[in-house]
Order: C-alpha cells, then sequence, then structure tokens
C-alpha cells in the first residue's frame, strides 16, 4: 500500500501541540491517511426522515433507530451528522458527528447510540418516534477490511464502541473470525454485546469496577490473539492506551491496526475545515478527520512505510 | 427524500453591479460552502456560488479545536487554510464552474500587497465572475480585520483590486469598527462596486472548569441567528451611506429573514452558518421568497428592497358602539 505519511520525519506525533482532549494520540502512535484504491464509499446525502425509535439502551445511553435508505447503505465506519434538535434559530444549532451503530439495509434503518453528555445529546434524547430528523451521511472513509482477511480484532472503550460495532456485521457476513475488546467504566454500560453473540464472536468484556479494564490485564488476551496468526487486521475506538497497546503488539506481527477518531465539527462534508488534525505552524493544513478520516492507520511512532 | 429541486423564478433575478446579475438573491457566505454540498443538492439553484476565501499562497490555519457552539450560534476561529491561488484555479474552481451560477472569488491577504497580486493573478480567469474581498476575518494573525477597520486602508485596498480586476469586486466589511457607514464609504471610493456584510462579530467563549477559551486562539469569531439584529442594523446603515448594492449577511435561516436584510436595503443575501445546521437553508430560502413575491403580488423582489418604514403599524381597534349589542351595560 502506497501512502501519504502525515508525520514524515516519524518523530512528532501528527497531533502534537493541539490540545483537543479527543485528538490527544499518544506520542508512540503516527498516523496515516488511508489511500483509497479506487474504492469509493458511499457519498453523503442530506436526509430528512423519521425516527423510527429513541430509547434509553444503558445509563445515559440512547439507541436512535432512523429509516433511510441512503445511510442503511453506508459501510463500517462511516458517520452521519445529526441535528440534536428542530428549530433552525435556537440553540443548538450544529449538527452533531455520530457513529452509525449497526445498519439494517433490509429494513432500511441505521441506528445510532449516543450518551448523553451536553445539551446537544440531551436535546436529541427528547426526540421521539415519528418525529422528524436531518442528517447528512452516510460521510466518512470506512473500515477497510480486506479480501484476505479470515480474522480481524477489534478493540473499543466506551461510547468508541459504536464507532467499531458495523465491523462485526459485515465481518459476520464475510465469515471473518471476530475477536473484541470491549471496555467500559462499568458492567450496565458495555455496549455491542448482543451483536457479538448474534456473530458468535469471541469476546472479552472488562470495565473499571473490578479493575478487569487495566491495560495490563487485557495485553496477555490481546497479544494472544496477535501471535497466534489468526487476525490479519485491528480496529480501535474510544482509548489512547488501547491504541497504543494494540497499536505496539499488531505492528510486528504485520497486522494492520485502524483507529477511528473523533472531533468537533460543523459540516462533516469537509467545507468548514473545523476537524483539522494538524499541528499549528505547519505550512499547509492537515488532514481533516471528517473528509480525511475518521478512519485513519496507525503505526509505531518511528516506523517509517 | 431527495433533496427537492427549486425552479427558477424570474421575479427573484437581481442586479448586483458591473454586470454581475443573479438568478435569485440567494448565495453562501464565504467559508461556509464548498463544492462537497454538491454532493447533497444541485449547486446550480443558488444566485451565485462564493468559495472559502483564497490566499496567494498557501496557509495551515489555526490550532484546534476551531469551532464551538454559543448561544443561537456559533464561534470560529478556523483562520482560513488556504492551499494557495494556483492551486484554487487548477483543483478547486472547476469544481464550481460546472453549475450553472456564477462564482465569485473571495481573495484574502496578509497584508496590502496580497490583494493586489490576486487580483491581478485572476483578472481575466474564465469563470471567475467576479471578486469579494475580505477585508475582515477575525482569525488572521495580520491584515484582515486590520486592514478592514481602517477606512485608508480598505479605500487602498479596493482601489489595488479594482484596478487590477476588471470585474464587480464586492468590499466584505467587518462589524467591529465604529462606523460602518465610514468603511462602506471608503470601498466605494475605492472603486468597489458592491458591499457585502457583515463578516463574524470579535468574541469569545470560555470553558470555566478547565480554565481556557473553547478555541485553540483566544478569540473567534461569533456567527448565527444570535448576530443577526446587529448585521441588519449595520447592512441599514451601509445601505444609507453608500449607493452601490449590498449583499446582507448574518444570521439568515429563512427567507423571512433574508427579507428583513432585503427591507434593509440589502440587494441579496449570503447563508453562512444555517449551511451547517440544515445544509438546504438555501433552497427553503430561495423558496421562500418565491412565496412572498407571490402572495404581496411583485414583479420582482427587488421591489421591496429598502421599503423600510420607521416603527411597527400598530392596528387600532375601532371605537366601540355606544349601545352594547347585547343590550347590556358593561
Amino acid at each position: 500500500m502506497t501512502s501519504e505519511l502525515l508525520d514524515a520525519n516519524g518523530t512528532i506525533p501528527v497531533f502534537a501541540g493541539t490540545h483537543v482532549p479527543q485528538l490527544r494520540l499518544p506520542s508512540s502512535v503516527r498516523l496515516e491517511v488511508m489511500q483509497t484504491n479506487g474504492h469509493h464509499a458511499p457519498a453523503a446525502t442530506f436526509v430528512e426522515t423519521e425516527i423510527i425509535s429513541n430509547e434509553e439502551i444503558a445509563p445515559e445511553h440512547y439507541l436512535m433507530r432512523v429509516r433511510s435508505e441512503a445511510l442503511a447503505n453506508g459501510e463500517p465506519g462511516q458517520f452521519g451528522v445529526i441535528r440534536p434538535g428542530s428549530a433552525t434559530d435556537i440553540h443548538p444549532i450544529l449538527p452533531r458527528p455520530m457513529a452509525v451503530y449497526q445498519y439494517d439495509k433490509a429494513a432500511c434503518t441505521a441506528d445510532f447510540v449516543y450518551r448523553v453528555v451536553g445539551y446537544g445529546t440531551a436535546a436529541m434524547a427528547q426526540r421521539r418516534a415519528g418525529d422528524i430528523v436531518e442528517i447528512v451521511g452516510p460521510v466518512g472513509r470506512p473500515f477497510p477490511i480486506s479480501d484476505t482477511t479470515n480474522g480481524i480484532l477489534i478493540v473499543g472503550r466506551g461510547i468508541g464502541v459504536c464507532s467499531l460495532t458495523t465491523l462485526i456485521d459485515e465481518a459476520n457476513r464475510r465469515n471473518i473470525e471476530i475477536y473484541a475488546v470491549f471496555s467500559a467504566r462499568n458492567k450496565d454500560v458495555v455496549l455491542g454485546k448482543d451483536m457479538i453473540k448474534k456473530a458468535r464472536g469471541n469476546a472479552l468484556y472488562v470495565d473499571d469496577s473490578d479493575g478487569s479494564s487495566d491495560v495490563e490485564n487485557v495485553e496477555p488476551w490481546i497479544s494472544e490473539i496477535i501471535e497466534s496468526g489468526r487476525v490479519q487486521q485491528a480496529y480501535v475506538c474510544g482509548s489512547n492506551r488501547l491504541i497504543e497497546l494494540v497499536t505496539r503488539l499488531a505492528a510486528p506481527a504485520d497486522v494492520e491496526t485502524y483507529v477511528s477518531l473523533e472531533a468537533h465539527m460543523a459540516c462533516g462534508l469537509g467545507y468548514c475545515h473545523s476537524c483539522a488534525t494538524g499541528a499549528f505552524g505547519e505550512s499547509a493544513e492537515s488532514p481533516l478527520v471528517c473528509r480525511d478520516g475518521p478512519v485513519f492507520r496507525c503505526h509505531p511512532a518511528g516506523v517509517t512505510v | 427524500m431527495a433533496v427537492q429541486d427549486t425552479e427558477t423564478d424570474s421575479r427573484l433575478g437581481v442586479d448586483l453591479g458591473a454586470g454581475l446579475t443573479l438568478k435569485n438573491p440567494v448565495m453562501p457566505a464565504s467559508g461556509c460552502f464548498g463544492p462537497e454540498m454538491g454532493t447533497l443538492f444541485d449547486l446550480g439553484q443558488l444566485g451565485a456560488l462564493v468559495p472559502k476565501t483564497i490566499f496567494y499562497g498557501e496557509r495551515a490555519g489555526n490550532p484546534a479545536p476551531r469551532t464551538a457552539e454559543s448561544p443561537a450560534g456559533m464561534l470560529n476561529s478556523i483562520g482560513i487554510p488556504s492551499r494557495g491561488v494556483e492551486h484554487f484555479l487548477t483543483e478547486l474552481l472547476p469544481e464550481y464552474t460546472k453549475y450553472d451560477s456564477p462564482v465569485i472569488v473571495s481573495i484574502g491577504g496578509l497584508g496590502i500587497e496580497e490583494y493586489d497580486r490576486l487580483a491581478e493573478r485572476l483578472n481575466g480567469e474564465p469563470g471567475v465572475a467576479g471578486l469579494e474581498v475580505n477585508i475582515s476575518c477575525p482569525n488572521l494573525e495580520a491584515g484582515g480585520m486590520e486592514i478592514g477597520a481602517s477606512p485608508a486602508n480598505v479605500e487602498r485596498v479596493l482601489r489595488g483590486v479594482s484596478d487590477r480586476f476588471d470585474g464587480p469586486v464586492i468590499a466584505k466589511l467587518t462589524p467591529n469598527i465604529t462606523s460602518i457607514a465610514d468603511i462602506a464609504k471608503a470601498s466605494e471610493q475605492g472603486g468597489a462596486t458592491a458591499i457585502s456584510a457583515i463578516n463574524t462579530l470579535s468574541g469569545m467563549v470560555i470553558d470555566v472548569d478547565n480554565q481556557r477559551t473553547v478555541t485553540g486562539t483566544m478569540t473567534g469569531g461569533v456567527s448565527g441567528p444570535a448576530i443577526r439584529p446587529i448585521a441588519v442594523r449595520m447592512v441599514w446603515q451601509v445601505c444609507s451611506a453608500v449607493s452601490l448594492p449590498v449583499v446582507g449577511i448574518g444570521g439568515i435561516t429563512s427567507a423571512k429573514d433574508a427579507l428583513e436584510f432585503i427591507l434593509a436595503g440589502a440587494t441579496a443575501v449570503a447563508v453562512g452558518t444555517a449551511n451547517f445546521t440544515r445544509p438546504t437553508t438555501m433552497l427553503d430560502v430561495i423558496e421562500g421568497l418565491k412565496t412572498y413575491v407571490e402572495t404581496h403580488h411583485l414583479s420582482s423582489i427587488d421591489d421591496v428592497r429598502g421599503q423600510l418604514e420607521e416603527g411597527m403599524r400598530v392596528a387600532i381597534e375601532p371605537p366601540r358602539p355606544a349601545t352594547p349589542v347585547s343590550g347590556r351595560a358593561g
């Protein structure tokens, strides 16, 4: 794979110098913009559609299901930019980027799982079945699963798990073995369990309540799977420590690691330029999370591709 | 459901001067628009296309986070990343000229000379229907608002651009000044053929828990419905001060909002932040203006431009009949 390296000198991580919590990556990880290699993910559309359901599925966590053929035909890792409320004139006015949690192509639906963290998501939680919601999507570069892959590793934490779950159905459809580590703050909010079960995937569910989510506890499991040669690609979202861990363990075994990033954005398509990943002081604008991501390839710092 | 296309209505046609005629008065505000929107609907329905401001050379823009929400609006400190004029001409301009709408190229500069160079380079380029001179960005390390706040500098920049570019030259004004009328007059004297107003208002939003600003810079520019009353007032002041056509900008989300600017004297309007809120807002505005000309039996939307009187008309109830209808004293 020919690559456009974000960080040509291999020593400074692309996000050094920024203080966006979502974008602060461990200094041991370096990102690469994926080449599309002729693959064109479904293009974004403006969707005004009915909310089928919007229910609390775990404490503070909601699942919104919407009817849309365009969204239902998105690919794993793509996302939607959802307007929380319905008025255009009052707070909040900006849409929120959210990963698609699950597609149902047959039923023409897409699910979004979100955690209520501020007034935007609080407004979203107030929406009812039958309300009209506006979404730009599907947007972003999807997770690649290569044709020769027969096993994948999925590692997510917290709401970040919801950026990875669309990989489960896709892998299942293609008879690809699934190995997953899903981490959460407590046992009530470990997401994606039902999907793993349906796909008969192998999963390790860990949380902070008993310390099982500590990196030291997760490492042997991940290490064993990678060293056994059962997976060829790994996907991570939601935790810098886990991104660092998987990148470090995967590289020597030639397992490709991909991360999905989140960032503040206003448009989701690239024209607002809010979600630039770059460090200040560069002469050129660095890649945008929405247009050039949200999925990026991860490499250990210092390794030249 | 696919986005419904709008049909051209000759009653919405407007003249922005210097040969720049638009099929309707609705265009995007620079910075809140790009060819990416073309995946959502046919951009040829818009009165004009206004790309993000370009500089002569390449620049990175400001550190993240670059946007944050603010009450009924947003704060941005994007800082105008640009790939430069050559990249624009070869890569981006063709993405705009494929639509059936004139392209108004927004130009910026860190110094007065940069505007001159851009005007010279863009003069005669096919597909460039006019220039918008951005002398009002509050997020630059130099130039921008600094130039736009000085009548002498504004006149010099507009003189330089209009001497070098044979076509419409629109001066985009900052609201971050004491008298926008003075800046408008300086633009007119410098040779601007139209004015657009306003750019964002300089502002700050602070995260009190982390004791830092919410954007990567200390200040940003505020836009959205929150600034609309200020923008309408400033457009009215500009229209009172100069005889040039004006593009009204500031928090427009609907045809009703656009009509406020038109009644204040604007010939056309630009939609910015609302493109993020609802990407089809510009089409909504066009449809709403059609309904307005229809219900008010106008032959042209231009018939209501500046038709503004002071104060609300208050409906006075007719005097009550001396004898109560019911026959009962009350």
